[in-house]
């Protein structure tokens, strides 16, 4: 029996479509919403249902609580999937969910108020004995205090917004002088991008990894952790490349974790989906608190690659109130492999990243052993600039990490986009780094190797415009290829020679 | 010589620069040197066999889409000779001449921030322009007197256009 009829799921793109196929696969109806940039998106057509939502801004739609309940309510929903981003982690529309009588698949409204902003989170990581980084206990209050503070823990440190996310709100200082400098006016940005205006301060960790646990409970207050991912690979703090495991660690140091994390989702009574967020320093060996993320992450393939297990069917049971499957134990004995994903976005690599939407004209996803695409597109689709510019993910498979290097670049090779630019020729040069290869990287890393590998991906576009010019020069750009079709034709055609002459209206009246 | 400006599909635009000597091309581009030799059709239909610096490359045409070794692709919407002038260096065609400003990227004319005759220092900030809600500003190359404005805000541009002409 399936936990539920009809499942919502009110979000878009790739996460959309992925959810879409547990949903089916456990034998539930799968509705979708759209807004209008989205009318003619993969995720509407691929869903059994679609409900519109709205206009294209996302505030207006993907946002918009009130429409989504009312699509749900129409929709007869007996269930809502958030996704990751948009409402994924807004109290409120868990709340509106509930209201409705509908189950939300994450954690209840209830838990999710119990660590409302980052200052929260880190003093239940103290209870819990999660090690977090030295800093200010609570908001500062004044620019002296936070000097003060600065002064006994050290620059380099980092300056935070206490209510942010995504990586929005958090500013690296140096010297005193910067910090008076970044003060008011983050103070200033927190308030207009957060409604609060507090912030708080802790030392910065100098080039660390970011390794994230998941955490997965059912509402019996059992867990397990099924280990880590490394999301080291970022820029301006937003993932690109995520592997499980972490090449950086050992199972010890990774086992040492659990207790704490256990005792984390304990002290809030937090079940299904959760992902504890840590800055690992290479040189102390420890791991530094940062944030728990109360929903699916975007890189959750990596971990179901190792472990052979579904986590969105899993995260819809434990929310319809089912026990967990299985123990630490007998999950520690299913990690095999190694997992790596890519994220594909929309984006241009050479020019900082901005991004790239349009049509996309030409699209070749890779197949084939060791590889599984997540896409939310497909040729002629198109890329609204309203959202994020996350497009596809490609995961590769492999049975150790080089295995999966080698995977990973035969796929990136015969994934082919063409129409929108993306981070897929950036992603080719970063697997074919000895670095990255060694597992020698810190959350730096693009920041450091940017400027050569533009370099490259530069040289690469001219050099495919001079071989155009080449094949212009010679008649060939523009040569009709005749069509496989074309050349099956029969020379004589004198099978049907008869039928055809007697049909013709000409013999039979002539 | 030939100078060539490729359109790329995605809004590029590539100054390219061929000198054609037998089967051998030379290709100088913005930033770097190519030598391309057509060497022939390959063994499969429709297989074009190039060598680029010395090294062999398989291309296929796949509906206009430049596929190299079943790797790269690249379309060109547009290849257009381009009249060259006498007494230009190859290096003037290519970059364009001293002060003239060049969009860097695909976009929306926002903001211009200076009139005609305005006089302008180096790294001065001349307009801005909006890709996808995140706004490039575009600074004077060097320092002089802002002879001729090519544009207007709310205009779009294309990358390679030339924006503003400083004297």
């Amino acid at each position: 029996m399936p936990p539920f009829g009809r499942v919502l799921v009110a979000n878009r793109g790739e996460i959309a479509v992925r959810v879409m196929k547990a949903v089916k696969e456990m034998g539930m109806t799968a509705i979708a919403v759209y807004s209008e940039a989205d009318k003619y998106a993969l995720h509407v057509k691929y869903a059994d249902e679609a409900y519109y939502i709205g206009p294209s801004p996302a505030l207006e739609s993907y946002l918009n609580i009130p429409h989504i309940i009312d699509a749900a309510e129409k929709a007869h929903a007996d269930a809502v999937h958030p996704g990751y981003g948009f409402l994924s982690e807004n109290a409120d529309f868990v709340e509106a969910v509930e209201k409705a009588g509908m189950t939300y698949i994450g954690p209840s409204a209830e838990v999710m108020r119990k660590i409302k902003d980052k200052l929260d989170g880190k003093r239940i990581a103290q209870l819990s004995g999660v090690p977090i980084a030295p800093g200010s206990d609570g908001p500062v209050e004044s620019l002296d205090e936070a000097l003060k503070l600065a002064e006994k823990i050290g620059y380099p440190i980092m300056v935070k917004a206490a209510s942010g996310g995504g990586g929005v709100g958090i500013t690296k200082v140096d010297t005193p002088d910067q910090l008076i400098d970044v003060w008011e006016r983050n103070k200033r940005l927190a308030k207009q991008a957060f409604g609060r205006a507090d912030l708080y301060i802790e030392k910065a960790a100098v080039n660390p990894r970011h390794i994230e646990f998941q955490l997965i409970g059912d509402k019996y207050g059992n867990y397990v952790v099924a280990w880590e991912r490394e999301c080291t690979i970022q820029r301006r703090n937003q993932k690109l490349i995520e592997e499980a495991p972490s090449p950086a660690i050992t199972m010890e140091e990774r086992s040492r974790m659990f207790e704490p994390i256990y005792k984390y989702g304990k002290l809030i009574n937090y079940f299904t989906l959760g992902t504890f967020e840590t800055v690992f320093s290479d040189v102390t060996r420890e791991f530094y608190f940062l944030e728990l993320n109360k929903r699916l992450q975007v890189e959750h393939p990596i971990t179901e690659l190792i472990f052979r297990i579904d986590l969105v069917k899993l995260q819809i049971r434990l929310a319809a109130g089912e026990h967990l499957p299985f123990t630490q134990e007998e999950l520690n004995k299913r990690a095999r492999g190694a997992a790596i994903e890519f994220r594909i976005n929309a984006e241009d690599p050479i020019n900082n990243f901005s991004g790239s939407s349009g049509f996309i004209t030409y699209y070749r996803e890779p197949t084939g052993p060791g590889v599984r695409m997540d896409s939310g597109v497909t040729e002629g689709s198109w890329v609204p600039p309203f959202y994020d510019s996350l497009v596809s993910k490609l995961i590769v498979y492999g049975e150790d990490r080089q295995y999966a290097i080698q995977t990973a670049m035969r796929a990136l090779d015969d994934y082919k986009i063409g129409g929108v630019k993306t981070t897929i020729p950036l992603y080719k040069l970063i697997m074919r780094d000895p670095d990255f290869q060694e597992g020698r990287f810190s959350t730096a890393y693009i920041s450091q190797k940017v400027d050569s590998m533009v370099k490259k991906l530069k040289e690469e576009e001219e050099m495919m415009a001079s071989v155009a010019v080449v094949l212009q020069s010679r008649g060939l750009l523009r040569k009709k290829v005749s069509a496989p079709q074309e050349q099956a034709k029969p020379g004589s055609g004198w099978k049907n020679y008869g039928i055809m002459m007697q049909s013709s209206p000409r013999v039979m009246w002539g | 010589m030939k100078l060539y400006r490729v359109h790329s599909d995605s809004g590029d635009a590539f100054i390219v620069a061929q000198d054609q000597k037998d089967n051998k091309d030379r290709l100088k581009t913005e930033n770097n040197e190519f030598e391309i030799e057509y060497v022939g059709q390959g063994t499969r239909e429709g297989e074009i066999i190039l060598k680029i610096n010395g090294e062999l490359h398989r291309v296929f045409l796949d509906n206009g889409w430049i596929i190299l070794d079943n790797a790269k692709i690249f379309r060109a919407e547009r290849v257009t000779e381009l009249p060259t002038q006498e007494g230009q260096t190859l290096d003037e065609m290519i970059k364009g001449k001293e002060g003239e400003v060049i969009s860097p990227l695909q976009g929306r004319v926002v903001q211009v921030r200076v009139k005609e005759g305005d006089a302008v220092n180096k790294g001065q900030p001349l307009l801005s322009i909006e890709a996808m809600k995140s706004e490039t500003i575009v600074s004077a190359p060097i320092s002089g007197l802002v002879e001729k404005i090519l544009v207007k805000a709310g205009q779009g541009v294309k990358k390679g256009d030339i924006l503003i002409v400083i004297k």
